[in-house]
């Protein structure tokens, strides 16, 4: 096992965030030779991290990476990561995981926008709330998320799961506006309220514990399900797209 | 004064008739000379293929319709990105890339000419704006005149002078090169909800038939005596059967200019279809061919589709308005005032696709049975068949029988059932491709007076120098070679300047824009036509003393003034 730990530096008179799509672990596999960017301006990593090195390992999955400090703008941790773990023990700002195909990254704080974008496997665990565009596809995009599984035990914020294609996508709280948007396979769970979800989706699955408010008339009411326990009311649609998807909601309401 | 010396070239230039012959280039201050002084600077191209710079006769580069292909596709800024690089700015895009994009990837395949396909005149600022920044290459716009009300009146009143009057004073205020009709009356139509299925049917509110304003423009053109004849994007394109309408619009044309063609059918491709319907669609390339064959006054190019992702744009809004039926994707639609329109969607082709399969080889079908190379250029309609970095794979499609063979194992099974492409031997020569690809894109845009398309004394110094040995490079087996060759060239030049070598563009390159002055007497000047001048007062949402695009939009303006028989 290795275990790197990267203890971020005060970011002083910075004000600009770091982009750090360097920091995956199979990279630590051959040094700490790595760089980041802060703007237009390369820096090594020594120059933004306090680096401890513990352990070795010979396979990208033996390596865990924590990072501490003033995380909370430092942008695109773990992006194409295929194995291994990363935890941060703070807050971390955008694109954390895009393009993720495996292991694991832990977030004990807050996570910002766009958190596992287009992630294709793997796992993402956010303990805190996740900003805008969780787990979704990117801009004018055909496919979001593909697989692997986001699990988020606070808030998310809007457009959670855009352009979900495949993968599960579970929040404990509540999430913002328009979460499952074009949808096209996958399943979306939502445990607290939410409004207008699942709008123009094709396939998938996308379930509401709470309320949907500002319920989309586009869906199809067709009965109800049981599904861990409770029982849901189901829609089919979005019919405005031709859709095939079902939507499952506790209660729902629609904009008066 | 620059000189330059190109030394042991081996030099293929079908306007100046010579094919193969190794021999040295002498350039002095932009233009090809017979000699320069032994101050000149050397370029060794010993035994590498040297061919005039590539000419592309009808591309998407430049305006509006490709800028919104750009907002409506924000996934394709992520592909094709490329850092800033010595005078190189960054560029994003594939299928519809930024400008410098498209003019870097283009230097690079040896191409320093090159003709927008579609411009709508109210709207030509914005095309000029982009030609600003293709600095690689020279550029010219094909106007659109398909739906001008103006004109459609004219016609109606048949009055072929005036037409051509219209078309003069558009022209000159727009600084356009040629005129183009897309769809002619159905993207008209199209405003008012509806389309034209062919030649024969009435535009709706103006009285007239296509096949009456094709017949007016082409005698228009001809009156105007203007460089490049008539470039037509035919009615009910990519509609299945849709060959009997071509070969109808075809048969339509007179032989009226002994130098050049008098008719410029686009992307002909897309206008040779057969079937009745989508499930028993076919190849028609063969009469289409066999017609051109027989019409020296008929030129096309094969608006080749290679699979992939690419975005459509075109000034025929109802057929994008199909497309867009079809696939259910992103769709955009404009509506050009008095003028015309247009419509924007992203497509994939794909092999598996029995439809796009065929459509892939009605394209190469069109080359290789069209007998003279003179007749039937190498587009893609970029990007509507394909991004023309595709141009390379397309050049070893038609050189070699075996790649074709093993191109065509991977597409849907059933397309040999529908089309003859499996049945023709025809394999290519390094001369066809250069006629294809340079000489013959300059004598059908009447571009080679202006020194474009060849290497004689006298020429632009635009010239393309390939890696390439052709003696021993044998491309019927070794196709892979030949792509490689033609994807990235040794040195471009253009104007006498080395603006490309091994993939880098070394330089920031002026571009030179070339329009059309036709020169008419004083009654033929619209701007001074009571009944013109009121269509812009009343309909038109800019005044007329706005409308004309100021020479200071051109960045090296190149003007060529015709004597017109008005």
């Amino acid at each position: 096992m290795m275990r790197v730990t990267l203890a971020m530096k005060p970011m002083g008179r910075w004000s600009i965030p770091i982009e750090a799509e360097s920091i995956v672990p199979a990279n630590f596999l051959s040094g700490t030779d790595l760089s980041v960017w802060r703007g237009n301006r390369e820096l090594g990593i020594e120059e933004a991290f306090s680096v401890l090195v513990e352990g070795d390992a010979d396979r990208a999955e033996d390596v865990e990476v924590v990072l501490s400090g003033e995380t909370a703008r430092l942008k695109r941790i773990g992006e194409y990561m295929d194995a291994g773990k990363i935890t941060v023990l703070g807050d971390i700002g955008m694109h954390c995981g895009n393009f993720m195909s495996g292991g694991a990254i832990e977030i004990q704080g807050n996570a910002d926008g766009w958190l596992g974008r287009e992630m294709a496997g793997g796992m993402i665990i956010c303990r805190g709330n996740a900003a805008d565009y969780c787990a979704s596809g990117y801009r004018g995009g055909r496919k979001g998320m593909t697989g692997g599984s986001v699990e988020v035990f606070g808030r998310a914020g809007d457009f959670l799961a855009e352009n979900l294609a495949g993968g599960t996508v579970v929040v404990h709280g509540d999430a913002g506006d328009m979460p499952g948007a074009e949808m096209r396979g996958g399943t979306l769970i939502i445990h607290g309220d939410c409004t207008r979800p699942a709008a123009n989706m094709k396939d998938g699955a996308c379930y509401v514990y709470g309320t949907a408010r500002w319920m989309l008339p586009t869906f199809r009411k067709v009965g109800t399900a049981q599904q861990d326990g409770r029982t849901l009311i189901r829609f089919t649609g979005d019919v405005a797209n031709r859709g095939k998807g079902n939507l499952f909601v506790g209660n729902y309401e629609y904009l008066d | 004064m620059t000189e330059l010396l190109v030394k042991n070239a081996h030099v293929i230039d079908p306007l100046s008739g010579i094919n193969g012959e190794t021999m040295d280039i002498a350039i002095l201050d932009g233009k090809i000379v017979e000699e320069v002084s032994a101050a000149a600077d050397v370029i060794d191209a010993r035994g590498m293929l040297t061919m005039p710079g590539g000419i592309d006769s009808h591309t998407h580069i430049c305006g509006t319709k490709v800028n919104f292909g750009r907002y409506m596709s924000p996934e394709d800024m992520r592909a094709g990105r490329t850092p800033r690089r010595g005078p190189m700015h960054a560029t994003s895009g594939y299928s519809v890339p930024t400008t410098y994009g498209n003019s870097y990837r283009y230097s690079v395949m040896g191409y320093t000419t090159l003709l927008e396909g579609a411009m709508a005149p109210l709207e030509a600022r914005h095309t000029h704006e982009e030609f600003t920044y293709t600095p690689l290459q020279d550029t010219m716009a094909n106007t659109l005149f398909d739906g001008n009300w103006s004109i459609m009146e004219a016609i109606r009143d048949g009055d072929v002078k005036r037409v051509a009057a219209i078309i003069a004073w558009m022209l000159t205020a727009v600084k356009g090169f040629a005129v183009k009709l897309t769809n002619p009356g159905g993207t008209e139509a199209w405003q008012w909800g509806k389309n034209v299925s062919c030649i024969r049917d009435p535009v709706p509110y103006f009285e007239v038939t296509p096949a009456e304003i094709i017949r007016s423009v082409i005698e228009a053109n001809e009156l105007l005596h203007l460089p490049h004849s008539v470039h037509l994007h035919c009615n009910n394109l990519g509609t299945p059967g849709n060959y009997t309408c071509t070969l109808g619009s075809m048969g339509l044309v007179p032989d009226l200019n002994p130098k050049r063609q008098t008719l410029y059918a686009t992307h002909v491709q897309f206008h040779a279809y057969g079937g009745s319907g989508w499930k028993d669609f076919s190849s028609k390339s063969e009469p289409i061919a066999n017609l051109v064959n027989m019409r020296p006054q008929i030129v096309m190019d094969m608006g080749q589709v290679m699979f992939g992702r690419t975005t459509t744009m075109t000034a025929d809004g109802p057929m994008e308005f199909n497309l867009y039926r079809l696939h259910h994707e992103k769709w955009s639609n404009h509506d050009v005032e008095l003028e015309t329109g247009s419509g924007i969607i992203p497509v994939i082709y794909r092999r598996k696709n029995l439809v796009n399969s065929i459509m892939w080889a009605i394209g190469l079908e069109l080359a290789l049975l069209t007998k003279s190379p003179w007749q039937c250029l190498l587009t893609t309609d970029n990007p509507n068949g394909a991004p023309f970095v595709k141009y390379p794979e397309i050049i070893a499609l038609l050189m070699s029988r075996r790649y074709r063979d093993a191109e065509f194992a991977k597409v849907h099974p059933d397309t040999g059932s529908r089309v003859p492409l499996p049945a023709i031997d025809r394999e290519m020569d390094w001369y066809e491709i250069a006629v294809m690809t340079r000489a013959g894109q300059a004598r059908a845009l009447g571009i080679q007076d202006l020194g474009k398309g060849h290497l004689a004394p006298g020429a632009d110094a635009d010239v393309a120098i390939y890696p390439m040995r052709i003696d021993e490079v044998d491309p019927s087996t070794e196709f892979q070679k030949v792509i490689d060759g033609f994807s990235r060239t040794e040195y471009t030049i253009k104007r006498g300047r080395v603006v490309a070598r091994r993939g880098e563009c070394v330089v920031h390159g002026s571009n030179a824009t070339i329009w059309v002055r036709p020169k008419v007497s004083e009654n033929y000047d619209m701007g001074k036509d009571a009944d013109f001048v009121e269509k812009f007062d009343r309909y038109y949402t800019v005044r007329m003393s706005n409308y004309p695009v100021q020479e200071s939009y051109l960045s090296r303006s190149r003007c060529i003034e015709t004597e017109t028989e008005l």
